[in-house]
């Protein structure tokens, strides 16, 4: 019952659109070729990318260019560890987006239950507070936020971004969490506090154990958001905490000529996360699709 | 279980809301505290009342005006292409054939690419010089030289090249939305329409599309927001330039700060910013969310 929203996600094989929309195999046919067509339109862009890192060096940027790499080659990949400290780079991505997503997911969560538990229209209107933080531009909330941050002499560091992150995401977590706690019965925590747990014990005991899906799909969210963060980065990192996105955008001022290590740290900074999400992406699937089309 | 409740709610909420309160709360209201004043971010003891100046200067300045001019023609063209190219894609991939689902999936992947990648994936393509995207169209014979446009040197085609690579990315979260939308449609209500004999186009539009509508709201709002504060696609690609051709609210906001040191002015902007989306978007929130409505 808990994992309801997991499994309502997409059905697996909508017979009944086949039946009722397409009946003969032309068509068929012809909607596979459409949709093959599209996806390559979709991808494309990427495996060129892909390609183009592994070639040699001096072939990214080549006219006319070349769609496949005259010989595989990892130069680019070498060669981006020789210009920039890449790897601190990434380091600090993954420092600040796994702290950040630590901090926010547990509290997001906490607050969640609260809502979803104990009140009606104040939670609600909570829940319209974040609705409105999210309307608010990224750009305008980072201009006081440097102050603040430049105020506590965190400018730089970890700890900054970490903030940061977290308060950014707390809203999200919330508001994609409430949906998973609204789907687990009032018994299962109330049956807990009969047999003498706290509300606190309720909470860690029972309730997040089995929202366990609720909370992977929340964590993948706000891990993308501080992970692919460029922004907050920029304009709060110079040396110590910069990260990987900061980081690969150098290459563009800095290497304007040889621009194939920037095609390789592309890569390194995003072929995980796709992979990644192919495989997770069931959850991906109900965590976007929760908040729009539940009701 | 009904004791305590508004105790216990907040105990809950508590941590959560110190973050908030701290870090979103407080900074909105140092935002428009700050968009009154003139203010130098070198020396931050320079502090003078302006009252509204700053925002006379802002909607008399005709970059301003510009920016926020792009602004709306970048959410308008970009959310426009998104949503048909997202309907249709959802339409396709939502009959069942051997290997819909392995193509809806690898359409999925590309949601968590960061926006930094896709401004790279597009800067690289559109390059007039080695870019993939003029040779491509010399060789099918639609240009008769490989560096005859410029796409993101030419002011005429800056911002639209900047709309293309927003397209290519967030085209799949539309795609997905939607097609959760359409297996959400009852069975019955194609099985009662066979039965009167309607045929694919009456199915579409009197049930699919309308059955969408409400899933569509949410989609499209959400895109909109998301496309108004876009940034980094279009500071990777142009910068907002050349000129000012690209330039939207948010990077002209960012060189104001950063370039200029305007707090004072880049605070005005940001405001009137997030005015004009709070009343756009408030016409969708009233339509979809009321405060009872989540526990009736």
């Amino acid at each position: 019952m808990a994992h309801a929203p997991i499994k309502e996600t997409i059905v697996e094989k909508p017979v009944w659109l086949t039946s009722f929309y397409f009946r003969h195999k032309i068509w068929t046919l012809i909607v596979l070729v459409v949709t093959c067509l599209l996806a390559l339109l979709f991808l494309g862009p990427y495996l060129y990318l892909l390609l183009t890192s592994l070639k040699p060096s001096a072939e990214a940027v080549t006219a006319p260019p070349t769609l496949w790499p005259s010989k595989f080659s990892i130069e680019n990949y070498r060669k981006m560890f020789e210009y920039l400290p890449i790897g601190k780079y990434f380091f600090n991505s993954l420092i600040t987006a796994g702290a950040s997503t630590i901090l926010s997911v547990f509290f997001g969560a906490m607050a969640a239950y609260g809502i979803s538990r104990f009140s009606s229209i104040t939670g609600s209107y909570f829940l319209l507070f974040t609705l409105v933080i999210r309307m608010v531009p990224m750009i305008s909330i980072a201009i006081p936020m440097y102050m603040i941050v430049k105020s506590m002499g965190l400018i730089d560091t970890h700890f900054a971004l970490i903030l940061v992150y977290t308060s950014l995401n707390v809203p999200f977590a919330i508001w994609l969490m409430i949906g998973f706690f609204d789907s687990v019965p009032k018994e299962f925590d109330e049956a807990a506090r009969v047999d003498g747990c706290s509300w606190i014990g309720a909470f860690i005991r029972i309730i997040l154990p089995v929202s366990l899906p609720g909370l992977a799909t929340t964590a993948i969210f706000t891990f993308m958001l501080a992970w692919n963060d460029f922004l907050f980065s920029l304009l709060m990192t110079s040396t110590n905490a910069k990260t990987a996105t900061v980081g690969i955008s150098e290459f563009l001022t800095a290497y304007n000529l040889d621009l194939g290590p920037m095609t390789a740290a592309a890569i390194s900074f995003s072929l995980p996360v796709m992979i990644f999400s192919f495989f997770v992406q069931r959850y991906i699937v109900s965590g976007m699709t929760l908040g729009a089309v539940k009701e | 279980m009904r004791l305590k409740n508004g105790a216990l709610s907040t105990i809950f909420f508590f941590p959560a809301g110190i973050f908030m309160l701290v870090f979103l709360v407080y900074p909105i209201f140092l935002l428009i505290r700050d968009s009154f004043y003139k203010i130098d971010i070198i020396n931050p003891s320079l502090r003078e009342f302006v009252g509204f100046a700053n925002y006379t200067n802002s909607l008399t300045s005709e970059r301003f005006l510009k920016a926020l001019w792009n602004t709306v023609v970048y959410i308008g063209v970009a959310v426009g292409f998104e949503f048909i190219l997202g309907l249709i894609l959802a339409l396709l991939l939502s009959n069942a054939f051997k290997g819909s689902q392995f193509i809806r999936t690898l359409l999925l992947s590309p949601l968590m690419l960061a926006p930094l990648v896709t401004g790279i994936i597009w800067k690289f393509m559109l390059n007039d010089q080695f870019g993939i995207v003029n040779w491509g169209l010399y060789k099918l014979g639609i240009l008769s030289d490989p560096h005859q446009i410029l796409w993101l040197s030419d002011s005429r085609f800056a911002l639209y090249s900047t709309i293309i690579a927003d397209i290519w990315l967030t085209t799949p979260f539309i795609m997905l939305v939607l097609l959760a939308g359409i297996k959400g449609i009852p069975i019955s209500l194609y099985e009662s329409a066979d039965m009167d004999g309607a045929n694919k186009w009456h199915k579409f539009r009197y049930i699919t599309f309308p059955s969408l509508i409400p899933v569509a709201t949410v989609a499209l709002l959400i895109r909109m927001i998301d496309a108004a504060r876009t940034f980094d696609i279009v500071w990777v690609l142009t910068q907002g330039g050349p000129g000012f051709s690209s330039e939207l609210l948010s990077t002209y906001m960012y060189k104001t700060l950063t370039r200029y040191g305007e707090v004072g002015q880049s605070s005005a902007m940001a405001v009137i910013f997030i005015i004009i989306l709070l009343v756009l978007s408030s016409f969708f929130i009233t339509k979809m969310w009321s405060p009872r409505r989540r526990h009736s």
